[in-house]
């Protein structure tokens, strides 16, 4: 060691770099993000719109005036608030936020119903026609060809589930079904098919191997495989994932009222351009239990790690 | 693991809590429902009208509109596909604008919510400080990503009028709180060998960040900032139906005009983008993680 001389080490570092792993691909793909973003502040109108500065200021002086509570507004004390507040809160407040909270709670919970049963078969290693890459008999041609297709099958259906916004499919199936509560629970439920799907895929496929070995090898079936090691192993890793999502979902449920059910969203969509201090009151209840929730499933991820 | 059996094969007398929560998810949900009056009847189209636009909406599926169902088109207008695929670069645009706008902002949150590069030993002044900037990031954080994008749009478009760049600040502020957050757990969560070595050696808090810590999370700050755009990608989508021009906005026309099969044209175009992005991602994440248990998804 003590020979080594700076110049050597300094050579051993150029080595190094030249020798690191480079990809094409991935300098291919930041080239292209680059140029994106330069080409989406570049294109199209005025980044500003239309208006003139000075009226832009006006309005948005205006906008902030009107985000105080009315009674503060006619008497400027911000004691008057308070009944102000407690009166929308017991009026339709209360009630929007147990609707969202029914539905995002059922619209995640029967997600995480439908999706489970898929995700074995969605496991690039459970879903072959010898499960984990163990010798179980000979295979005719006709189930070797059912399973190379099974998997990527699945997986691509998760694929397309998450890749319609929620808001859309609520949107569509609003029409479809009338008025009720079942487009919103569905519309969040399918998108969050998808989602968990790829979300618990990820967490069936990184599990331990072994327990699944041995009982594919004792003569196991894919699914009983599934049930009696890889889910009750990986349980609160489900859970850490369920929760997570069981929070958007409160937070989507919020918005989807937009289009017409009673809850935050609907009551922001009544009163905004008319009242904009009961629009922000409302926008800031909505953002306290989403707070609260956050909290609560953060602390609950922590506990179940 | 809370059996209190050495051997975990062995059952215990202690019944795990596995089956409760499953049995009580299942119990919320059946109470959700009755409360919510969730009825299986609800699931199908209520009457005739509804039952017909249904098999119109769904018929349409097999035939997506190749020219304008609209008649009052005028003859020069784009082909349809050529209007789709132009709602499809606004959408990018919006979700690439806003994304440059988080990540870097991000970036600076994520700095200032993470404790990993901060010196030792921290005097009682500088740590009171910095543990100051550290609640005051985690809570603006949080604030920003507890109130949805379509919100976010609804006030600033209302304060600054329409404008592209509202559209692409109403995205952008919930994004890097969801992304700060993210990023300071990764940078958190990095093994800190390499950071303890340089602060034993003496270098300052901000060289062994960018020297011990930023380096070794970036393939996963990058792996995370691309699952984050492609979320840009389908809110940038359903900013449409707040009126900024994306595909969206001829999406929620064609539907009102109960123009069905344009409506199918233009959502094939989007899902194929976001699936296309989809498997963009992937790649990327094969090429950055390449053992599967060096990549996490996370919430």
């Amino acid at each position: 060691m003590a020979t080594t001389t700076l110049t050597d080490r300094y050579q051993r570092v150029v080595e190094l770099r030249r020798n690191r792993t480079k990809s094409v691909f991935l300098r291919f793909s930041g080239f292209v993000v680059l140029g994106a973003i330069v080409w989406a502040w570049t294109s199209g109108g005025p980044l500003l719109g239309r208006l003139s500065a000075e009226r832009r200021w006006t309005n948005f002086k205006n906008f902030v005036g009107e985000l105080v509570p009315a009674p503060v507004d006619k008497s400027g004390n911000w004691g008057d608030a308070i009944p102000w507040a407690w009166e929308l809160f017991t009026d339709k407040g209360l009630e929007a936020l147990l609707i969202t909270f029914g539905i995002a709670s059922a619209a995640i919970i029967l997600s995480a119903l439908f999706v489970s049963p898929w995700l074995p078969l969605s496991s690039r290693k459970l879903a072959n026609s010898n499960p984990m890459g163990i010798w179980g008999g000979r295979r005719n041609q006709f189930s070797q060809t059912v399973w190379r297709v099974v998997g990527p099958v699945v997986r691509f259906s998760f694929v397309l589930a998450r890749s319609v916004p929620e808001y859309l499919i609520a949107f569509l199936l609003l029409s479809l079904l009338g008025l009720q509560v079942w487009p919103l629970v569905l519309a969040l439920a399918i998108h969050n098919f998808g989602i968990l799907g790829r979300l618990w895929g990820e967490v069936v496929e990184n599990a331990d191997v072994e327990a699944t070995e041995q009982s594919i090898a004792a003569g196991g079936g894919r699914f009983s495989a599934y049930l009696s090691r890889i889910f009750p192993a990986n349980f609160n890793r489900f859970l850490i994932y369920f929760f997570y999502r069981w929070e958007t979902c409160m937070k989507d449920a919020t918005v989807l009222g937009m289009l017409g059910l009673l809850t935050l969203g609907k009551l922001i969509m009544l009163e905004k351009g008319f009242h904009w201090d009961r629009v922000f009151f409302y926008i800031l209840l909505g953002a306290s239990v989403i707070l609260i929730g956050d909290l609560f499933s953060t602390f609950l991820r922590r506990r179940l790690r | 693991m809370s059996s209190g059996s050495p051997d975990p094969f062995i059952r215990t007398g202690r019944t795990s809590g596995r089956r409760w929560v499953v049995l009580g998810l299942i119990v919320v949900f059946f109470i959700c429902a009755w409360a919510l009056g969730l009825t299986p009847k609800g699931l199908l189209p209520p009457d005739s009208t509804h039952w017909e636009r249904t098999g119109k909406f769904f018929a349409a599926a097999l035939h997506p509109a190749t020219d304008y169902q609209d008649p009052n088109v005028p003859d020069d207008a784009d082909p349809i596909w050529v209007k789709g695929f132009k709602g499809l670069l606004l959408t990018l645009r919006f979700a690439f604008g806003a994304m440059s706008i988080a990540v870097p902002t991000a970036l600076f949150l994520g700095f200032f919510g993470s404790s990993a590069w901060w010196p030792e030993p921290c005097g009682r002044g500088l740590r009171l400080f910095l543990q100051t900037v550290f609640t005051i990031c985690r809570f603006w954080m949080s604030l920003a990503r507890s109130i949805h994008e379509l919100i976010w749009a609804l006030l600033f478009l209302s304060a600054m009028g329409v404008s592209p760049l509202a559209g692409m600040m109403a995205l952008a502020l919930p994004f890097s709180g969801t992304l700060g957050k993210v990023f300071s757990e990764l940078i958190d969560e990095e093994a800190r060998d390499a950071a303890s070595a340089l602060k034993a050696i003496g270098h300052g808090p901000v060289q062994t960040f960018l020297v011990g810590i930023f380096p070794r999370a970036l393939p996963n700050l990058i792996t995370y900032s691309f699952y984050r755009f492609e979320c840009a990608l389908r809110s940038s989508a359903v900013l449409g139906f707040v009126g900024i021009e994306t595909i969206g906005l001829y999406i929620e026309f064609s539907y009102g005009e109960s123009y069905y099969r344009e409506v199918w044209t233009y959502l094939y175009l989007l899902i194929a983008l976001i699936v296309l992005v989809d498997f963009w991602g992937a790649a990327i994440r094969k090429r950055l993680h390449p053992t599967t248990e060096a990549w996490q998804p996370r919430p």
